[in-house]
């Protein structure tokens, strides 16, 4: 009752007020204003950008994985299309190599379609005419039993070449013929005189396809390719490797240190660790190569110790990962940097003079006061970390493209090679998404799991206007 | 901070790590405007043939100021759409009450957590059957879809941060939430507004992997695509070039960064991936 | 053991807080620094546990000159205002930490921890976290963390501010219990006069980085020796008069009332412009000389009522009256000042 009563006396207010300032003509606006879903109206535009390009992504790379997508088979389906390689299939996997030497056969058939064509194209109406009247309905297996037949004709053409012109309208063969749809190449073959079963029906259908069809061969593919395991070791390598020494290692690193300078010497400190982060990765992967390149900084510097120069970068596996683990975890430590920094500015001062008071050296203060208060932020920063370590192949990418001779290829990486650029040009859209789709699982699953780990009853505590 | 720790120790040994990050920058710019003879370090002339693709076109290449405009383009629109969708979305979560809020507000947390650059190859499918392929509508609309998810929790945390009392006399006062929002929240997040939108054009500005695999064609192309094309150019290897072009790149970042610094640190801070 | 200060300097950057101050605190003394907030009774404790570095000037623990040695180093125990406990750690390792990081052994740890816990009755709380304990307890957990290591001096940042008002009252005795059973030197900061007073042997009272005045509780209420720290000391404060002496009296300005003063003072302060301080206990119905005035003003705090009484030229004079007061706000009263107990002030507010 006390509600309702409140309720009703503030529309009263806001009718008052707003209706007589502005007139009724934003009635809809005050009614879309103080509607209940007003929350929906305006979450409405973001759901429509992250449905469009986040949600649906990730529902379609779960789709496309049991594809076999590829610039072959194009992406918006396909044509049916018997040729010597499905004919192929069509013996090895449906077992059917009889009817494959079937519709692999090139056969010539008097038939109407032809004597019609042939008219048409302006050949006698003479020869025609007794073309129809002694062979309609016949078949030759072959071109010469064809020509021999025409040859005995009355009105037979007139040199070899015209012959030759003449049988070619009578040629039929499913071969190398594109249909656009299931039923034209059932006609076809139905038309070249093999009678199919249904099982034979379907099997052709399913070879003559070139669009992409869905299977599991991806994953099949994944598992049992040896590369796959080498690609999975050098990511888990990659990330635990880049996280530990870096995102929070050495973020740990620059957060105590920093917090044991005045504010100026901390906040300069803070500020080129940021650079990295904030510099396109193009330009700062550019500054490493600069700095690995032969013609480069430690080549140059190592000149008068009599080492070779040479392109650090790319020359040895050890070489390559030192460099990718520096590029990626220079910038990864700025963000457990931040972190952590406030994590620490946020202990009471009180707590570290009780410390030093108590006793406390500096390394001791770190372990007992500093590191226990960071336990949480620690926890963070690891999970988020470990997700975007795991699935970020930009650095590689511009650095070393995986090399030397795939050493330094991660999952993300192998995903990007696979289906959207390699050398070769064939780019295995299905099996780059089936790759990718490992990704988005682990994604999810971490995702959620971070959810849950990171209290999310306080984030979306009630509002308290009702 | 007391007195009875050393700091000498602490500045010396960051100073050292640090060092190769000042090194990069400092002959980053220095090797723009230099020529340095060959195995040294020391340069013996100043020069600006380096920064001749200014003002001719490199063969093969768009023009520079093409690819500066589009790179404006795609960072600025992708910022306004961050900053009007986020803002909106991030009240809603904040303050109002809706069907299924939990779920999005979860949904929102997912998503932030959520590495994007596995969608890759989806978002490549789906633009080329939309036919947005190759264009910078198309991209633009991918980044800024990508980067909502953190700014809609970017500016939910502010929202959260705005004390209750404001808004409930705004409605005492007569105000529909709506026009709470507008006329009283919003004023009150400007900072969180101003950080977010400098953060996304930075954002948008550095992006290289979008453009390069959605948009890579030389009438669209962003400067991050065409300053790796350049490198990737196996017969014109020209660091002192390079350097130059990405110096150029990298000017609208920096002077953001000098200025916001403290604006910027916070957000980084604020869950960013990286 | 005694603590000494000499020609105490401490600056922030180009601020001044401290110039040259001298402190002694006698073995086994507990003193009490107070003054307003910013007058440099924080900064003076933070110098004595080595927490700030000196600008100038030594510090003495016994004959030995501390100045330059670490906190860490100098064996005093603190505690902080907020109590500094730390949240990560049960009661019985924030009491064992300062012992642990000194290398002791386990079982030297939890006796000594025992014991002091017996000491400041928190035996049954040693498993908990700070987290989990009340105000008061965690300032006897401060307590013990601060004593545990024998400290040569303890220091208390306002320990009780964080308190309220009833437990307040009951860790000013026990602090003083714990204090004389060790018989630690120790060096109480406060706000609070009447802390101060009830818990310490003797007061310096602090104004701008300078001790004012430092002795006995009682012989600091009763001389201070300017009108600051007159005002400083006593609830509800003493309330303050400007006029002139004449003739062996202070003319009270607007209502011409003439007070007797001291003799010997008057003489030789003749024609000379004054404040006088009179406490609201010596300005009481039928007592000595008269003023007349009107109540603006009445506090009731129970056992005692305050009366705010508002003479023509808008000053006020403070009475505190037990029971069978019956003045109403807007009476006119006539009260009496009780002359010999006038404090006297010149125009520096130095006392006379």
């Amino acid at each position: 009752m006390v509600n309702t009563t409140i309720e009703s006396t503030t529309d009263q207010v806001v009718k008052a007020r707003i209706g007589r300032s502005t007139g009724p003509q934003l009635n809809w606006l005050q009614k879309i204003g103080n509607s209940k879903y007003l929350g929906l109206y305006l979450l409405a535009p973001a759901g429509i950008f992250v449905l469009l390009f986040f949600v649906i992504p990730v529902l379609l790379t779960g789709v496309f994985g049991f594809t076999n997508m590829s610039t072959a088979t194009g992406i918006t389906g396909g044509a049916y299309l018997a040729n010597q390689s499905s004919m192929q299939a069509l013996g090895d996997r449906h077992d059917m190599a009889a009817l494959a030497e079937q519709i692999n056969q090139v056969v010539y058939t008097i038939d109407e379609t032809g004597l019609t064509t042939a008219r048409e194209a302006g050949i006698s109406a003479a020869t025609l005419m007794e073309l129809r009247a002694k062979f309609l309905g016949q078949s030759f297996d072959n071109r010469r039993d064809a020509e021999r037949a025409i040859k005995k004709l009355n009105n037979r053409p007139a040199n070899t070449r015209a012959l030759k012109v003449l049988v070619k309208y009578f040629e039929r063969s499913v071969i190398n013929t594109r249909y656009d749809s299931k039923a034209e190449i059932l006609a076809a073959i139905d038309g070249f005189g093999v009678s199919l079963t249904p099982e034979q029906q379907a099997a052709i259908i399913d070879v003559t396809y070139t669009g992409w069809v869905f299977s599991t061969n991806n994953f099949k593919r994944m598992i049992s390719l040896p590369d796959t395991k080498k690609t999975l070791i050098n990511t888990l390598f990659f990330v635990f490797t880049t996280l530990i020494l870096f995102n929070v290692g050495f973020a740990l690193v620059l957060a105590v240190s920093t917090h044991y300078m005045d504010a100026g010497p901390a906040g300069f400190f803070r500020s080129v660790w940021l650079l990295p982060r904030i510099t396109p990765p193009v330009l700062y992967v550019l500054m490493w190569k600069w700095l690995a390149w032969d013609t480069g900084f430690i080549s140059i510097i190592l000149g008068p110790f009599g080492v070779e120069p040479k392109n650090w970068l790319l020359d040895s596996p050890t070489n390559a990962w030192t460099f990718i683990i520096l590029i990626n975890g220079m910038v990864g430590a700025s963000m457990g940097m931040l972190i952590f920094s406030s994590a620490i500015k946020a202990i009471p001062s009180s707590l570290f003079y009780a410390s030093e008071v108590d006793g406390a050296t500096r390394a001791q203060q770190i372990r007992h006061i500093i590191l226990p208060q960071l336990r949480f932020p620690i926890l963070f920063i690891t999970c988020y970390q470990t997700l975007s370590l795991l699935t970020s192949f930009e650095y590689f990418l511009l650095a070393t493209e995986g090399g030397p001779g795939g050493s330094t290829e991660v999952w993300a990486l192998s995903t990007y090679f696979k289906a959207l650029n390699n050398y070769a040009g064939a780019l295995e859209y299905g099996y780059g998404a089936a790759l990718a789709l490992v990704l988005v699982v682990v994604g999810v699953v971490l995702s959620i799991l971070y959810l849950k780990l990171f209290d999310f009853k306080t984030l979306t505590a009630a509002p308290k206007i009702e | 901070m007391t007195g009875n720790y050393r700091k000498w120790p602490m500045i010396l040994f960051l100073g050292i790590m640090t060092a190769p990050i000042i090194l990069m920058y400092f002959y980053l710019f220095l090797d723009t405007i230099t020529n340095s003879p060959p195995g040294s370090l020391i340069p013996n002339e100043l020069t600006t043939e380096h920064w001749r693709f200014l003002w001719m076109t490199i063969p093969g290449r768009p023009s520079i100021w093409v690819a500066t405009w589009n790179t404006f383009l795609f960072a600025s629109i992708t910022t306004l759409i961050v900053l009007v969708i986020s803002s909106a979305a991030g009240y809603s979560l904040s303050r109002l009450n809706m069907p299924a809020r939990s779920f999005f507000l979860g949904g929102i947390m997912v998503l932030h957590a959520f590495p994007t650059v596995t969608l890759l190859i989806a978002i490549f499918l789906i633009l080329q059957m939309l036919g947005l392929y190759n264009t910078l509508f198309g991209v633009i609309m991918v980044k800024a879809s990508l980067e909502l998810p953190f700014g809609i929790w970017i500016m939910k945390g502010f929202y959260d941060t705005v004390p209750w009392e404001i808004e409930m006399a705004g409605i005492q006062d007569g105000a529909t939430r709506f026009q709470v929002w507008t006329k009283l929240m919003l004023p009150q997040v400007k900072p969180a507004i101003m950080a977010l939108g400098i953060f996304s054009f930075l954002a948008g500005w550095s992006e290289f992997i979008l453009p390069l695999v959605l948009a890579p064609d030389n009438e669209v192309q962003v400067l991050s695509v065409y300053l790796a094309a350049l490198i990737a150019d196996d017969n014109n290897f020209d660091m002192a070039l390079f350097k130059s072009v990405g110096l150029l790149y990298v000017v609208p970042v920096i002077i953001p960064f000098v200025f916001f610094q403290n604006r910027l640190m916070n957000i980084y801070s604020g869950g960013n991936k990286g | 053991m005694r603590i000494l200060l000499e020609n105490f300097t401490k600056k922030f950057g180009d601020l001044t807080i401290i110039d040259g101050m001298d402190l002694e605190v006698h073995d086994g003394e507990m003193i009490a620094l107070l003054g307003g907030s910013g007058c440099g009774k924080s900064t003076t404790l933070f110098a004595i546990c080595g927490i700030h570095k000196v600008n100038g000037g030594r510090i003495f623990f016994g004959d030995h000159d501390v100045t330059n040695v670490t906190t860490q180093e100098r064996n005093v125990g603190v505690v902080f205002q907020s109590f500094a406990l730390y949240p990560h750690m049960t009661v019985e390792n924030n009491i064992g930490f300062p012992l642990k990081l000194r290398k002791e052994s386990t079982g030297d740890i939890k006796r000594k921890v025992g014991e002091i816990a017996e000491m400041v009755h928190i035996e049954a709380l040693l498993q908990r976290r700070p987290g989990e304990l009340s105000g008061g307890q965690q300032q006897r957990v401060a307590l013990a963390r601060a004593l545990v290591r024998r400290p040569d001096v303890l220091l208390l940042d306002e320990p009780l501010a964080n308190l309220d008002a009833t437990l307040r009252l009951e860790m000013r005795s026990e602090i003083r219990r714990i204090q004389h059973e060790t018989g630690i030197t120790a060096v109480l900061v406060t706000h609070d006069q009447t802390e101060a007073m009830s818990m310490c042997d003797r007061i310096a009272i602090m104004d701008a980085g300078k001790i004012v005045q430092i002795t006995e509780p009682k012989d600091m209420y009763d001389n201070p020796v300017s009108d600051f720290v007159a005002g400083f000391l006593g609830s509800p404060p003493i309330a303050f008069l400007s006029g002139k002496i004449e003739d062996g009296h202070f003319i009270e300005p607007s209502t011409k009332t003439k007070i007797p003063l001291d003799h010997e003072m008057a003489k030789s302060n003749n024609g000379r412009t004054v404040s006088i301080g009179i406490r609201p206990e010596y300005f009481q119905p039928n007592n000595g000389t008269a003023v007349s005035g009107k109540v603006s003003f009445i506090e009731s705090q129970g056992r005692e009522t305050l009366y705010n009484v508002m003479l023509p030229d808008g000053k006020i004079l403070r009475s505190i009256q037990g029971e069978g007061s019956v003045a109403k706000i807007g009476d006119t009263v006539e009260w009496g000042i009780n002359a010999p107990k006038i404090l006297v002030f010149d125009e520096d507010g130095k006392r006379i």
